[in-house]
């Protein structure tokens, strides 16, 4: 049983021709095998070295060989299963599905004033019950919903995140990140709950691994969890300022991950996360998130990815430049998003945040909804058949008075064609005024106390919460003993 | 000899790392008062600080000039060191992502704009331990502490550091400025720094109001 997602029944944008995935795979290859990737852990670049990769033990620097690279994309699976808490939210990731999940941010914002500030327990949970909620919300990904959660010391952030999630919500997590050593207790709170998670593996760039993320990944895939490579690049910034040079840095880094991974356990499932991938902002420093060369890039990685056989997320469409819940946080997320899914992404982050990684809101989630309805309807393409063509029904209508609006060929089909936003206006403008001039954030809003109010999500057995419990209490201990924790 | 000078200006203006240290060389061989040339060199740099400032030029060309006026600077300090000079500056900033973190970027700008501000600049780079930020303190006598973070678990690093000054006495003897992405001015208050500022402009302009200048 699978958590059913949507499904792409056209074939994928393509914007690069034959040649160019080739010379950008070809400059990959290059950049891996003469400067290579510095590697701050030893027991790796040990591993590289058995493995038949020039090691320069110094310059923590291993350099890969081009046939190796080839040989371990080859090995990663083209499509693998992770298990959630109940076993039909799981995902069978990879092919045409799609499936959709939140983007996290640190804290939340005011809705009046658009301030962030750290979110309560009560907001994270109230989050975490919307996510729940949500039809287009398929999983959880890293850091959900927020990450500066009041009275949670940042030692135990993840810990304390990834409990929540489990008590909160029967989606998978997917995609989970780590710091500290936590992935040593979110591997055993997703055994607690009878499924799995995929560690994400941040590189650093441009070209450099930490040792935390390194013993990261050993730890997890020794574990028989999958991977998560997350990428990301800031065009002009970590990486060439042209897209095409930026493709190489991000691939180069993400290629290397999927060859560690496969050195460490081969035919572990690893899933190409594109990840944040934008335009440095030549003004204030920061990244230009919602910035179409983000989504430029992002849709010629999937192009890429997909030759390398490896299924493809994508973060770009999860947040916005924009600090408040408005025109632009819609079109940047929008576009990106849309873009993703044409493009053949197999996940895409986008519910609920909003500026940078910095704010996320259970409101925008709710507003990120109409969204991926919208995309995932309009993935499943156009149904073309005897029955949607209607030859005989518009021979049998024929001209004026004749209508379709009775017909039992409407009632039967317009659902099935139509996707129906819940937070936007469709009002007449009589309607509209008569009824408070509500906007779509207000909509967003109403139906956010509505799932409050009525969502309850399915609780853990009483034995589960005991573990997640005693995992967290151990987890608190290894940080207090760290003196990480008072 | 007004040539060379202004052919030093000249390379931190076009972004010129290898000329500047070349004119740099030039300058010193040829007995150039240091002093001068290195101010020639602040001068160069304030220039692109303030077009950035207008918003003529951009981030690229800010880290450019700073990476040329860099590849000068060491050359003539030492040449000042050597005759006993003192160089012109409104105080030294002693400055670092601080350690856990890796960012370099809002830490490089807040370090350009000080330097063409006419600050000294000690940058310790990315993922710097506490006890190497007391140590530049003890070395250096700067006037700020500029601390930088983008991430949350490095955020409460700072609030470290700031406990490692108090127990080596030196707190007392820095003005403490915080930024990053994780950091926010009750933040900067609960961990005892003594400003946050949310820009590298604002930074510069914070560094000196500490040091009086206004």
């Amino acid at each position: 049983m699978t958590m059913k997602g949507f499904s792409r029944n056209f074939k994928p944008l393509e914007i690069l021709t034959e040649e160019q995935v080739e010379a950008i795979h070809r400059g990959m290859l290059n950049v891996l095998e003469k400067t290579g990737i510095r590697v701050e852990h030893k027991r790796a670049l040990k591993l590289f070295e058995q493995n038949g990769c020039p090691v320069d033990y110094d310059e923590m620097r291993v350099r890969l060989p081009p046939s190796l690279v080839e040989e371990c994309l080859r090995k990663a699976p083209s499509s693998f299963y992770i298990k959630a808490r109940e076993p039909e939210n799981g995902w069978q990731i990879g092919g045409n599905n799609l499936y959709l999940e939140p983007f996290p941010g640190m804290r939340t914002v005011d809705l009046d004033t658009w301030k962030d500030r750290p979110a309560t327990q009560k907001e994270r949970d109230e989050g975490l019950v919307v996510i729940d909620a949500l039809d287009s919300v398929h999983g959880i990904g890293p850091y959900t919903p927020y990450f500066d959660v009041e009275g949670i010391p940042p030692a135990m952030a993840i810990p304390e995140g990834i409990a929540a999630a489990f008590r909160k919500s029967t989606k998978a997590l997917i995609g989970q990140g780590h710091q500290l050593d936590s992935e040593i207790f979110t591997m055993e709170m997703a055994k607690a709950v009878g499924a799995e998670y995929a560690m994400n593996f941040n590189m650093a760039p441009p070209l450099t691994a930490r040792s935390d993320i390194v013993e990261a990944m050993f730890r997890t895939v020794e574990g028989g969890f999958p991977v998560w490579l997350t990428g990301g690049v800031t065009m002009g910034a970590t990486s060439p300022a042209t897209i095409a040079g930026a493709e190489i840095v991000n691939n180069a880094q993400a290629v290397f991950s999927v060859v560690l991974a496969q050195l460490i356990r081969p035919g572990t499932g690893a899933v190409f996360s594109h990840s944040l991938s934008f335009a440095q902002d030549m003004r204030g420093g920061v990244p230009a998130y919602g910035g179409i060369e983000g989504v430029l890039h992002l849709v010629g990685a999937n192009q890429i990815w997909r030759k390398y056989g490896i299924p493809k997320s994508a973060g770009v469409p999860g947040i916005s430049s924009s600090k408040a819940m408005d025109f632009q946080c819609g079109y940047e997320k929008a576009i990106g998003a849309l873009a993703a899914a044409l493009s053949g992404s197999n996940v895409i982050m986008l519910h609920g945040g909003v500026y940078g990684e910095l704010s996320w809101h259970p409101v925008q989630a709710i507003l990120d909804d109409d969204i991926a309805g919208m995309i995932g309807r309009f993935i499943e393409g156009i149904e073309v058949d005897d029955d949607t063509l209607a030859i005989d029904l518009i021979n049998a209508v024929g001209p004026i008075p004749g209508m379709y609006l009775d017909k039992a060929h409407t009632r039967e089909w317009w659902k099935k064609e139509q996707f129906i936003p819940k937070a936007a206006d469709r009002l007449s403008y009589p309607e509209w005024f008569g009824g408070g001039k509500k906007i779509a954030l207000d909509y967003a809003k109403d139906r956010m106390e509505e799932i409050l109010a009525t969502h309850k999500p399915k609780p853990l057995t009483a034995s589960q919460e005991n573990e997640i419990e005693r995992i967290l209490e151990e987890a608190r201990a290894y940080y207090k003993k760290k003196g990480m924790l008072e | 000899m007004d040539e060379i000078i202004e052919n030093l200006k000249k390379a931190v203006i076009e972004y010129d790392g290898e000329a500047a240290a070349s004119w740099a060389r030039k300058a010193v061989e040829e007995g150039i008062d240091p002093i001068e040339a290195l101010d020639a060199l602040t001068v160069a740099i304030k220039q692109v600080g303030d077009g950035y400032g207008r918003g003529d030029l951009w981030l690229p060309d800010l880290v450019g000039a700073s990476s040329a006026m860099i590849s000068a600077t060491p050359i003539i300090e030492e040449k000042i060191k050597a005759t006993g000079g003192k160089r012109h500056k409104l105080g030294t900033i002693v400055i670092g992502t601080v350690y856990g973190d890796i960012h370099n970027i809002g830490k490089n700008m807040v370090s350009t704009l000080a330097l063409a501000g006419g600050f000294e600049v000690i940058d310790l780079g990315v993922d710097v331990a506490a006890e190497k930020f007391v140590d530049a303190v003890r070395k250096h006598e700067p006037q700020i502490l500029a601390l930088s973070s983008l991430l949350t678990t490095s955020a409460y690093v700072q609030k470290e550091i700031i406990e490692t000054l108090k127990k080596a006495n030196l707190r007392e003897k820095v003005k403490i400025a915080v930024g990053g992405g994780a950091i926010t001015p009750e933040f900067a208050k609960i961990i005892g720094a003594d400003e946050y500022r949310p820009t590298a402009i604002a930074a510069v302009d914070l560094f000196k109001e500490f040091v009086g200048v206004k």
